[in-house]
């Protein structure tokens, strides 16, 4: 038995081995889930930037008997016959749904670009921010979910409006045999048109390093809808042409959010902290210390009633002075002590810190399975991150608020033998923006969701507890935060009952 | 039997018929020692025990660094500052027959930082199990010229924390495969060893939420993959009846390049590797009972800390 050849044999297959990939981990074969509801009256429900559908004008399409929607079509048949595997892929990709992967593609660049700036062994110094990007933080990331996703919401009413008006048949009901399901709507314009459009032109606003890129998916997108057999060009063209309409619409009310100015070049965060009612000073806990993270996105314009989210600001929690703020503070402290294996993993699934595409992002990752078991359409899928985002841009724009009005000392300011799970961010403590941000965000998916709700409230409830259990909050923090994101989520509740959609 | 199932790599080679040529491997083979963090490379030898011998050797090990690399830039992080691991590592080895030993080994961890927030963590690493063969033995006059395979597997032995700064261990699922050359001439040796580490899937705390350029598409769930590795250890020194002392040198390579260290990048999917160079002796005090000692240091790495260890153990013969 003892030969050489075993030992070459077993040579030869250790070699082998180390010639091999690693594995890919990928999102496997989607399936394709085929809507439960057209949703015909979509034109009329309630726009978000737009005052109404009818605020862009979409032209009356060729008749389907006109030689140059002819032409167009028999265009699409033959196209069927020859598509390449290349596009194949492409058609697969999108008919996940488009909204839902704009979505992704999105939280990606959020992931991507934010980047706080970190210290620099080499200086001794905080590196500064990139200029072309110098903005990082839950304010950064909940701003370009919500901007994503009112302009895919808006540019999905009007085409809806426009479909049911001029109901240009489906071109599965003139006979072509499509690649891939397609929802039983109006063809023209076609919805996969607005929805790579508006979201290319919002993103490149709010990623200018990554037009090119995001072009090249735009277009992708589109011509994905000509290889599937879902669309004819003109119907793609006047897809398109809405979302370039839209687009300035939306980028002027982002250039007027006053996000631009929460970086605070004027650095007046620190007269606010000197004048801050709250009897201890929030102090940054980095080495070296550096600057507050957007200390002014607390002023960012919010989606709903500003007058009644900012009312409902908590009072200062008690006094460090206190006993009940004593108590807080050994909470915390115990905790940190004796973590368990699963409050650890608690903190760690709802921490989403620096370099991640955030807890916003999370929520939006969270919802995509809703999404998809309840069988939503392109409307009703941007509707539902519309409503999601928005309620959680303004639960941060909230947190903030309070954050930078009270300045409240994170608990290892105050016990430095407090440990923490998950990143100290370099923010002040009061309220928790995991707690007002998820309780926001499952209240809006609870009542979309009716069926989920209880798992919805259970996960906003673990979101609330986890900054206790990375040791970063106090249980104040989220028992605040999560009062708040409940009125904020309420009142994208009102304004979900009220925009038309059944 | 070893022709059936794809001998060549494609590039699509997935993890289910690595398993199988493991599991080839596994039965025709076998031999030696995973590398795990609690563990010098110091009972990673050539020198076989010999059938129905055993010894057990308790060895304790202190690693502290304070600088870094960040891919294979050095670093420091004041808010990080010294990170000392401590170790306590049983290691059993079995001659199972002339030619066939068994090494189980099994480390309990203690690691914190001496600055910032990073908690300490404690408690059982991996254990692991590898079969060491002496495959072919060939006497050239006075000097011996072995050739050994080893195939060994570990797992962590409790759902550690793997996914932090200040950490345990990698969390993975590892097979381990290794061939080694081993020359001794008197009371001189020399020991060459190339081996393979494949690092099964890591499931994260939380759903993978970074950029990563290779990431085909932010859905991947909660799982991700830990980057495998590729060692060579070269070690030379004299042994004696009652004293041995060696020099080595060990060098990890990460297959790919994964991700480097940074804030949001999961740390299991980090490329590591190092160069380290160590010395280890052995002296028998009475009977069969001995004790042996480690220093190694660090001299260039990836995605690792800058470490030096000093290592000392009571190795009992059975």
């Amino acid at each position: 038995m003892k030969t050489i050849l075993t030992p070459i044999l077993l040579s030869s297959l250790l070699l082998w081995l180390t010639g091999c990939k690693e594995p890919t981990i990928d999102e496997g074969i989607q399936s394709f889930s085929v809507p439960t509801s057209v949703d015909a009256d979509g034109g009329n429900w309630r726009t978000i930037v737009l005052k109404s559908a009818t605020d862009i004008t979409v032209p009356q399409p060729l008749p389907i008997t006109s030689d140059a929607y002819k032409t167009e079509l028999t265009a699409i048949k033959n196209g069927l016959l020859a598509s390449t595997p290349e596009q194949n892929t492409a058609v697969n990709y999108w008919a996940v749904g488009g909204v839902v992967r704009w979505n992704q593609i999105a939280r990606q660049l959020v992931a991507k670009y934010n980047v706080p700036p970190g210290y620099d062994y080499a200086t001794g110094q905080v590196s500064p921010a990139d200029a072309a990007n110098p903005y990082a933080g839950a304010p950064y990331a909940a701003r370009i979910y919500a901007l994503l996703s009112v302009a895919q919401y808006d540019a999905l009413v009007v085409a809806w409006r426009a479909k049911y008006q001029y109901n240009r048949p489906s071109l599965e009901r003139q006979g072509v045999v499509a690649r891939v399901p397609i929802l039983d709507v109006p063809s023209y314009p076609s919805e996969d048109a607005a929805i790579a459009e508006a979201s290319c032109q919002m993103l490149a606003y709010l990623f200018p390093n990554e037009v090119n890129w995001l072009k090249a998916k735009a277009t992708e997108h589109k011509q994905s809808q000509l290889w599937a057999g879902a669309s004819v060009p003109s119907d793609i063209k006047a897809g398109e042409d809405i979302a370039i309409a839209l687009a300035s619409k939306l980028v002027e009310r982002a250039r007027n959010d006053r996000f631009a100015a929460s970086t605070d070049p004027g650095n007046t965060w620190q007269t606010a902290l000197a004048k801050a009612p709250y009897n201890q000073k929030w102090k940054s806990l980095e080495i070296p210390e550096r600057p507050p993270l957007l200390p002014l996105a607390g002023n960012v314009k919010t989606w709903y009633d500003s007058t009644a989210i900012f009312r409902a600001l908590p009072a200062a929690p008690p006094a460090t002075t206190s006993a009940e703020f004593q108590k807080a503070l050994s909470d915390v402290r115990t905790l940190s002590d004796s973590r368990t294996r699963e409050q650890w993993r608690i903190a760690s699934y709802w921490e989403n810190g620096p370099n991640t595409y955030l807890l916003s992002g999370l929520w939006n990752f969270l919802a995509e399975d809703l999404i998809r078991q309840g069988g939503q359409n392109e409307l009703r899928t941007a509707r539902t991150y519309a409503l999601l985002n928005r309620a959680m841009q303004d639960a941060t724009t909230a947190t903030w608020r309070a954050q930078y009005t009270y300045f409240v000392p994170r608990p290892a300011q105050l016990d430095p033998a407090i440990k923490t799970a998950t990143t100290m961010l370099n923010t002040p403590s009061y309220v928790a923006d995991r707690a007002t941000v998820s309780t926001a965000a499952a209240t809006v998916l609870a009542h979309l969701f009716p069926d989920e709700a209880t798992r919805l409230n259970a996960q906003a409830a673990e979101a609330s507890l986890s900054g206790l259990y990375s040791g970063t909050q106090y249980q104040f923090d989220n028992e605040a935060g999560a009062t708040w994101g409940t009125l904020i989520g309420q009142l994208a509740v009102t304004g979900a009952k009220a925009d038309g959609a059944k | 039997m070893l022709n059936g199932n794809g001998y060549f790599c494609t590039t699509s080679a997935d993890f289910m018929r690595l398993l199988t040529c493991f599991t080839v491997a596994f039965l025709f083979t076998l031999a030696r020692q995973t590398y795990a963090q609690g563990l010098a490379p110091g009972i990673l030898d050539g020198f076989m025990k010999g059938q129905r011998k055993a010894s057990l050797a308790i060895l304790a090990s202190q690693e502290t660094y304070d600088t870094y690399y960040i891919n294979t830039a050095e670093t420091k992080n004041p808010n990080l500052g010294t990170v000392t691991t401590q170790a306590l590592t049983v290691v059993g080895t079995y001659g199972l027959g002339y030619d066939l030993d068994l090494i189980i080994s099994a480390p309990y961890i203690r690691t914190q930082a001496s600055a910032g927030y990073f908690p300490k963590q404690e408690g059982l690493q991996d254990v692991s199990g590898t079969l060491r063969w002496e495959a072919f033995d060939y006497k050239l006059g006075k000097t011996r010229l072995s050739w050994l395979f080893a195939a060994g597997y570990s797992m962590p032995m409790q759902e550690y924390v793997s996914d932090a700064m200040v950490r345990l261990g990698y969390g993975s699922k590892n097979l381990d495969g290794r061939t080694m050359l081993h020359y001794k001439a008197g009371p001189f040796f020399i020991t060459g060893q190339y081996g393979y580490i494949r690092r099964g899937q890591v499931t994260l705390d939380h759903v993978v939420n970074n950029y990563d350029p290779s990431q085909l598409n932010p859905n991947s769930g909660m799982k991700v993959n830990v980057i495998d590795v590729t060692e060579l250890i070269i070690r030379t020194g004299i042994v004696t009846k009652r004293v041995s002392i060696d020099v080595w040198g060990q060098q990890q390579t990460p297959k790919t390049e994964g991700t480097n260290i940074g804030p949001g990048i999961p740390f299991p999917t980090n490329g590591v590797g190092f160069t380290r160079v160590g010395t280890t002796a052995w002296l028998k005090l009475f009977g069969k009972v001995g004790i042996t000692a480690t220093t190694s240091t660090t001299l260039s790495g990836r995605n690792t800390g800058k470490a030096t260890r000093v290592n000392g153990g009571l190795v009992l013969g059975l």
